[in-house]
């Protein structure tokens, strides 16, 4: 008993943080990550199929109803974000599918049997696809080149631009200021999937380290990490999506304002003073 | 100081130091989002409907946090 309990001690939770390569397809390396992944887009594609099949106009419940109170709520997200919302419903279906590819691949990353449970050659078979920094920046940089293509489809590439600066470009200081907005812009891919990542591979790190501790009683333990977790993918769902419409609407909404706002126009001033009065 | 060095491992302390200085930060602003939106639901129960975009400000602090816990997997 005590030798067991020694054991226990000395080694310490087992912890992934990358992906680990599982087999090849013609000199291609398929990750543990990736192969998880292909088997969460499957099952989403079939429960999403069979559900839109049995779509009916006068609610019948089940999981009909649920799936469509996600897709209401994100459409409505969506569509509000924009001033005109005509122009946000074509983008409803893209961030849709975002969210519930998103909240699938986080959930399932938590049924039992992923990561460290079923093994092939020393090394988990599957492992949430969210949990891997390649996927994130993938989902990321697909995102955001949605939102540069659309924002400058949308405005045109000279408002566009126009639009990280906050007054004349000519001006050294707005120039500058510019700039700095522009490389804040690029950021942004990266801290979008950073965010998901960590968020996902701490949730499985955590949970890894709570069923250590309890040893036997390891379902115990790690029960309550595992309902937070839950919360946490749907949130982290929620975030991504909402953060990329916001910068999609940001761009979009501040290119096609009718009046120009240029905060260094020397009427402006006059002009808060006037609006301030009436009111 | 190089015996220290020699008898103390240090990565455990630099470890600790991180995790709780990493931690010190985006826990004063979680709690600071927190209790201004409690406050503004306490004055104002309209307000509630805004909790969408606070959970989004808490998950822009959090990532710190969570770049400081990622951060000790580099140390050695």
């Amino acid at each position: 008993m005590v030798g067991l309990f020694g054991g226990f001690a000395s080694s310490g939770p087992v912890v992934y943080i990358t992906s680990k390569d599982i087999f090849t397809i013609h000199g291609i390396e398929i990750t543990n990550s990736i192969f998880y992944g292909w088997i969460c887009g499957v099952i989403l594609l079939v429960i999403l199929i069979t559900l839109a099949r049995r779509m009916t106009l006068k609610p019948k419940g089940g999981l009909t109803q649920y799936v469509e109170i996600g897709v209401s709520y994100i459409s409505t997200l969506v569509e509000s974000s924009f001033e005109d919302p005509k122009r946000g419903t074509k983008y409803v279906p893209y961030f849709v599918t975002l969210f519930f590819f998103l909240l699938f691949n986080n959930w399932l990353g938590l049924v039992p049997g992923v990561g460290e449970a079923i093994k092939i050659h020393g090394n988990p078979l599957l492992r949430p696809f969210t949990g891997d920094l390649n996927a994130t920046l993938a989902v990321g940089i697909v995102t955001m080149g949605l939102v540069y293509f659309a924002s400058i489809k949308e405005a045109g590439a000279k408002d566009y631009l126009k639009h990280f600066f906050i007054g004349n470009p000519l001006n050294p200081m707005y120039l500058f200021l510019g700039i700095i907005e522009m490389f804040t812009d690029m950021t942004r891919v990266i801290s979008l999937s950073i965010r998901l990542f960590l968020n996902v591979t701490i949730g499985e790190i955590v949970i890894a380290v709570f069923a250590y501790l309890g040893s036997f009683l390891a379902p115990v333990t790690a029960a309550p990490f595992t309902i937070i977790e839950l919360f946490v993918g749907a949130l982290q769902a929620y975030i991504f999506v909402i953060l990329s419409v916001m910068y999609l609407a940001i761009a979009v909404n501040h290119a096609t304002a009718e009046h120009s706002l240029d905060l260094t126009d020397e009427l402006v001033t006059e002009r808060i003073g006037l609006e301030t009065e009436n009111a | 100081m190089i015996l220290l060095a020699d008898a103390v491992n240090t990565a455990i302390i630099g470890k600790g130091l991180m995790i709780g200085g990493g931690f010190i930060g985006p826990g004063i602003g979680i709690g600071i989002i927190g209790g201004n939106y409690m406050a503004a639901v306490g004055r104002n129960p309209e307000a509630s409907k805004f909790l969408g975009q606070a959970l989004v400000f808490i998950a822009i602090i959090e990532l710190f946090a969570l770049l400081a816990f990622a951060s000790i997997f580099i140390v050695k």
